[in-house]
């Protein structure tokens, strides 16, 4: 908690160093601020997303955050509808499924740009043609709640959860919300085929939608183990005092880089460019790694002690377009075995 | 005298009925809202690139997850429209008939619970009873020793306890209403030939209210049918889909819209048919009239039975209010909603944390916009079509009040998709605009106003506006000065019901709402997908509020009870 | 002060047709009753005249203008009609005086002359004082009277009234009847009266029209109704009657097996025997107070019948006796009215004296 208390410090001091910075060197501010606000659909948790908001509102003043968060898969869904109906109303979108980026690219609904300081950024972070950036990164691990399970007992291996003795006492999110989570699915289906969700859907594991959603699961321990979630919102739930702790299975542990591109059609072009640079910016990155818990693409930027750094782990990743192609089946087969 | 000056014929004009174009209109308003959607559904379950085909229906009907979806609408409906029976009529009886303790107070609490959105009290009851964090089963967990939970919410039987605690209500205020209207000299006579107490009750009291004891029940199934945010809350965890979440699915990326339309239609066909039945078992009661001497009621003793009754309303009204509200108060103020409410718990966070969201203020202006328009023009409309049904003012009037009950058929979530495909292309492009919610709600809450307004209406007996006719005032003027006074408390409570149902409405605005017009229901909706326990309780306690703070000022005004109980006495 | 005239009026319910082909006509300032059993079509005239209901066929003129035809229906509020109603229909969320007075805010009366004409007619139907009160406070009888006020007091061409009285009981009813009556007398406003009650047609209305399927079987004063119905539903339906099925048997007589009835010549009775060949069918109708009644052989009447029989029945009404007569010789059972106290009893042998004049020919099969 006090921990807390000093960052949120760093970040009021951040903010104002910020603000100067931002307000003596930007030329760009003033074609964003007749444009007045910046429209957001992002998938990143709800807190975070507003903190991000707020940080820029602090910097650019006169220019609004938009923050409308929900699931990877409905921010999609809303986009294409919106399309459909010919509105056009986002201006930057930052789902967690690199597959929609694919998708989105060959429908030619992206802006090309670069946000500054970018080329730094590891290489899984970085579109080939310039149309979208991994804003962050996050892993899908094992979560359990201490109270209920013991270091011992716990869940070490992806192929421990499929043990009979966690028979409804697992919490699962959903790849057709989430993002992460179909990443997620994806990834295990390399590694031990559709055979290890049928097995898995034998313990009866309770669904939920978001990738978010497992950590509070956990934590009021209502399910004591959750079998993925991104490890950013178990650590959250974590530093708030929850009796929650993170497994990081040997076998590996799914990578997921969730992109940020500005929209072909975006209706206040500068403000998005001068937002998307603002959430690229080291300082902004660090911020997230800080108090978010999550990874950034940025290699200068340091991470707390009590979280493994993404060196440290055996990274499973998965491959964009192909996410893209099997987005009906992850979906339809995980429907399959779990019913809902 | 036949071969006198040839007798002044009227002109035109004179003969015109005034009154004729407005009652056109409002029937017109009531074909385009309704009709024109349900076309294009119809019209979307039979679309293919290739002219028309039957193949979405193939496809839904002979999938077999599909057609376990059905099965359990099925299966909740019937037993929860069941169950919303067994609660709602003998309480009706109980606070209408007889001398049960704080009868007004239960009342009041039936009507809160009347009011919960039935998707807050399905997430107060996963606090409650999710088999391992719940409340009462970590009770009972620490009480008995035992392992295994005492309840487990995510279930079949979880879904329909809590379905049927929030539809009973509709149950209760039929027959609450029937009961009023009926004398008691009709059962003094049963019981003056030596019928007891629950005799009479059996054998004339209940086969006079059996009509609205039937009504209520299909009104409960048809609720239970259309119920998505419940089924989304309790169902999908348990790994089992309803046909309402099953159409809120077809939606996702990309969307299914043909599917969606060809699997609606079965829930159509059998709402129609149960309001086809219920109908026929209100058409045939004549009115009683407002204007004339009401029979005097009495209440019957209930002598030792007083306690055991007053403690089985207690056990209805603690599940269905003092239970989830307690907790949802508790998850408002808890920093972790599963712990205790220790010092160390205790938080405003949650509400700092919701009401500092741009989203969510703008989503508490939307709802509240949305729902005095609705509710305004909704009840004038209602009131209007009810009274060009009852007086028989139009040719085929009955298809008119068919229509106004016809939306009840529709789930809100078909409604959506239907109005989705009429309002989002040229001319009418009304997607991403409050509009479009506005139509989803008019169309969607015309039902329950239409119904209200039609009872309201029923007991204004005819010659009491015959008789201001006669004397000189047109059809408007009569309808302004003599029926409304006497309709007006019908028609608040029209407004009342209206106004609610839009604050509570979830299915609907699920599919229809854009960034920018979110309502509190979508946001409540979209925090529970992120597992945000604390601001779901923090904005539910506020919807609470609003709700209860609108019925309370509308009581108020109004002078007596919204529900359609009758004041003692006398007149105005 | 206009007239009704109703002509060839038709109105169908389906494929009832509840008022066929009805010919009527009120004189300005008269007092008619429609008179008929339930089903006869006389609210639904009403209602036609008043302008609630559309005809298919005929018309309704109110003095030269013709209010109702199919085409079109001058609606309730232009016709300058006032209507008491069998509910009362006084508007529960207004006063007595904002009842009474309603009607004259569209008659473009100013409030003080309202307010005055208003006490008038309260004062007028012995409710004075009552004003400020409201309808649900009152008993039936004074309802009634508020009912009354409000229609007379807009003064209408015309006054409608629909079984206004079937709510009160017998006593309340009488007393109203009579009040009713004075109060015609007195505004002589062209009146239409729907009853059931025969006994209230006739103290009420200058002239009784008996309606049946639809249509007027007869019109004219009560006691033309009375004592010349013409056919076998008037004599019935208007007062009591006694009906024989016979055949005529001569000028002068008719007869019914051994039954021989003096009735009278042609000057009487339009379709008297004479005009009537023999063997024709008929019906006699001979009201009960008409007929004399005596123990045996100590009655006489030269221009009548007098016949012998027993007596079945007689029944003490206070004011008066009825007695059943069985005739010797016949089937036939009259019934007769006397005065108290019986001058005869039960079994007793009696004379029954049946003046021809009191006969009235009917046509048969009515």
């Amino acid at each position: 908690m006090t921990h807390h208390r000093l960052v949120s410090l760093l970040l009021a001091l951040a903010m104002a160093l910020l603000a100067v910075e931002a307000r003596a060197q930007d030329p760009r501010l003033e074609a964003a601020r007749k444009e007045g606000k910046v429209v957001w659909y992002t998938s990143l948790a709800l807190t975070s997303s507003e903190k991000v908001a707020k940080l820029f509102e602090t910097a650019y003043p006169g220019v609004k955050v938009e923050v409308h968060r929900t699931g990877s898969q409905r921010i999609l869904q809303r986009m294409m509808q919106e399309l459909q109906a010919n509105i056009k109303n986002v201006d930057v979108v930052h789902t967690s499924d690199a597959g929609h980026y694919v998708l989105l690219k060959e429908k030619q609904l992206l802006m090309r740009y670069t946000p500054a300081g970018v080329d730094r950024f590891a290489p899984g972070f970085k579109d080939k043609d310039g149309f979208h950036y991994g804003l962050r990164a996050t892993v899908n691990v094992i979560a359990y709640n201490t109270q209920k399970v013991s270091a011992a007992e716990a869940p070490r291996t992806w192929k421990d959860l499929l043990d009979p003795k966690w028979r409804g006492k697992l919490v699962t999110a959903h790849p057709g919300y989430s993002g992460v989570i179909a990443t997620h699915v994806l990834a295990l289906v390399h590694l031990h085929g559709w055979d290890y969700f049928k097995a898995l859907a034998q313990n009866k594991p309770m669904l939920v939608q978001s990738a978010v959603d497992p950590s509070g699961v956990v934590a009021s321990g209502e399910r004591p183990v959750a079998v993925d979630g991104g490890d950013y919102t178990f650590y959250q739930v974590k530093k708030k005092g929850n009796p929650v702790e993170i497994v990081y299975p040997k076998e590996g542990v799914p990578l997921v880089v969730s992109p940020s591109a500005i929209t072909s059609f975006a209706p206040h072009p500068n403000a998005a460019k001068l937002f998307t640079d603002f959430i690229f910016s080291k300082d902004v990155q660090q911020v997230l790694a800080d108090t978010e818990g999550l990874y950034s693409g940025n290699p200068q930027v340091t991470y707390p002690s009590d979280k493994p750094r993404l060196s440290d782990l055996k990274l499973l990743s998965v491959d964009a377009e192909e996410l893209e192609k099997r987005n009906e089946e992850i979906k339809t087969r995980f429907v399959e075995f779990f019913g809902a | 005298m036949a071969e006198a000056a040839t007798a002044a014929r009227p002109r035109r004009w004179e003969g015109l009925d005034r009154a004729t174009p407005v009652w056109l209109l409002a029937a017109a308003a009531l074909v385009g809202l309704i009709l024109m959607p349900l076309g294009w559904l119809a019209y979307m379950s039979v679309r293919s690139d290739g002219g028309l085909t039957a193949a979405h229906y193939v496809r839904v009907l002979g999938d077999p997850p599909l057609q376990k979806a059905l099965w359990n609408t099925v299966v909740l409906a019937l037993w929860s429209g069941l169950m919303a029976l067994v609660i709602g009529a003998p309480l009706a009886w109980l606070t209408a008939r007889t001398d049960l303790p704080f009868r007004r107070s239960i009342q009041s609490l039936v009507m809160a619970s009347f009011v919960t959105p039935p998707f807050l009290g399905a997430f107060a009851w996963v606090m409650l009873a999710g088999p391992n964090a719940g409340y009462l089963n970590r009770l009972y967990r620490e009480l008995t020793g035992a392992v295994d939970p005492l309840l487990n919410i995510f279930s079949m039987p979880g879904l329909i306890f809590v379905v049927a605690i929030y539809t009973f209500p509709y149950v209760y205020i039929m027959i609450a209403n029937t009961l009023g209207l009926i004398a008691s000299d009709l059962e003094d006579a049963a019981g003056i030939l030596g019928a007891g107490r629950f005799q009479v009750a059996r054998t004339i009291t209940l086969p006079m209210v059996l009509p609205a004891i039937l009504s209520g029940f299909i009104l409960a199934v048809l609720q239970a049918l259309a119920l998505f945010g419940s089924p989304a809350i309790l169902a999908l965890p348990a790994g089992f889909h309803t046909v309402t979440t099953q159409l809120w699915s077809f939606f996702q990326y990309p969307p299914r819209v043909e599917l969606a339309a060809a699997f609606s239609m079965p829930l159509l066909l059998a709402t129609a048919l149960l309001l086809l039945v219920q109908k026929r078992l209100l058409g045939r009661r004549g009115y009683a009239a407002v204007g004339g001497k009401g029979g005097q009621r009495r209440v019957v003793a209930l002598g030792r039975w007083r306690h055991p009754a007053l403690g089985v309303c207690l056990a209805v009204l603690a599940a269905a209010v003092f239970l989830p509200y307690g907790i949802l108060l508790k998850a408002a103020f808890s920093r972790a909603w599963a712990q205790p409410l220790t010092w160390d718990n205790f938080t405003l966070d949650n509400w700092s944390f919701t009401f500092l969201s741009v989203t969510t203020r703008s989503a508490i202006v939307n709802t509240l916009e949305l729902g005095v328009l609705t509710a305004c023009v909704g009840a004038a409309l209602a009131t209007l079509l009810a009274y060009v049904t009852n007086r028989r003012l139009v040719a085929g009037h009955q298809v008119l009040g068919f229509l106004a009950v016809a939306p009840v058929v529709i789930p809100g979530v078909v409604l959506a998709v239907a109005l989705f495909v009429a309002y989002t292309r040229p001319p009418f492009l009304l997607y991403g605009t409050l509009w479009i919610l506005f139509l989803a709600y008019l169309t969607k809450e015309m039902p329950v106003g239409y119904s209200q307004s039609d009872a309201t209406l029923r007991g204004i007996h005819p010659e009491l506006e015959e008789a201001g006719r006669i004397l000189g005032a047109g059809r408007f003027r009569v309808l302004r000065e003599i029926t409304a006074p006497l309709a007006r408390s019908g028609i608040i409570a029209t407004w009342c019901f209206v106004f609610i149902g839009v604050i509570r409405e979830l299915s609907a605005s699920i599919i229809l709402f854009s960034p920018n017009t979110k309502v509190m229901s979508v946001v409540i909706f979209d925090l529970k997908e992120e597992g945000q326990f604390g601001a779901i309780a923090v904005l539910g306690v506020f919807m609470l509020v609003m709700t209860f703070v609108i019925v309370a000022v509308m009581q108020r005004l109004l002078g007596r009870d919204v529900m359609g109980g009758r004041q003692a006495g006398g007149a105005g | 002060m206009p007239g009704i005239a109703i002509a060839s009026l038709t109105k169908r319910f389906g494929d009832v047709g509840a008022v066929n082909q009805l010919d009527l006509e009120v004189r300005p300032g008269e007092l008619v009753a429609l008179l008929g059993p339930s089903g006869c079509g006389k609210t639904t005239t009403l209602r036609l005249v008043a302008g609630f209901l559309t005809p298919e066929g005929g018309e309704i003129r109110v003095g030269d203008r013709v209010l109702s035809s199919p085409t079109v229906v001058v609606p309730p509020e232009r016709r300058r009609m006032a209507m008491i109603f069998q509910s009362y229909a006084l508007w529960p969320h207004m006063t007595v005086a904002q009842n009474v007075g309603y009607g004259l805010r569209f008659a473009g009366v100013g409030r003080a002359d309202r307010d005055r004409r208003v006490d008038e007619m309260l004062r007028a139907v012995q409710l004075a004082g009552y004003g400020a009160r409201y309808p649900g406070e009152l008993s039936g009888g004074q309802q009634q009277r508020v009912a009354v006020a409000r229609a007379l007091v807009v003064e209408p061409e015309i006054l409608l009234l629909d079984e206004p009285l079937s709510n009160l009981d017998a006593s309340l009813r009488e007393e109203m009847r009579f009040e009713i009556r004075r109060l015609h007398e007195r505004f002589s406003i062209t009146t239409l009266y729907v009853t059931h009650d025969q006994a209230e047609a006739m103290v009420i209305s200058d002239r009784v029209a008996v309606l049946r399927d639809g249509r007027v079987a007869q019109i004219g004063p009560p006691a033309e109704l009375f004592e010349r119905p013409r056919t076998r539903f008037v004599a019935e339906f208007v007062g009591k009657t006694n009906l024989i099925d016979a055949i005529a048997d001569g000028p002068g007589w008719v007869r019914r097996g051994g039954l021989r009835l003096r009735v009278p010549g042609e000057a009487l009775a339009p379709s008297a025997a004479s005009s009537t060949p023999p063997a024709t069918p008929v019906v006699v109708s001979i009201r009960p107070h008409q007929i004399a009644l005596g123990p045996r052989g100590a009655i006489a009447d030269a221009s009548g019948s007098v016949l012998a029989g027993t007596v079945v029945r007689a029944s003490y009404l206070g004011d008066a006796v009825d007695y059943q007569v069985a005739l010797d010789g016949s089937d036939v059972v009259l019934r007769i009215a006397g005065p108290a106290p019986a001058r005869v009893g039960p079994g007793q042998a009696v004379s029954v004296v049946v003046p021809a004049a009191a006969c009235v020919l009917l046509p048969a099969g009515d």
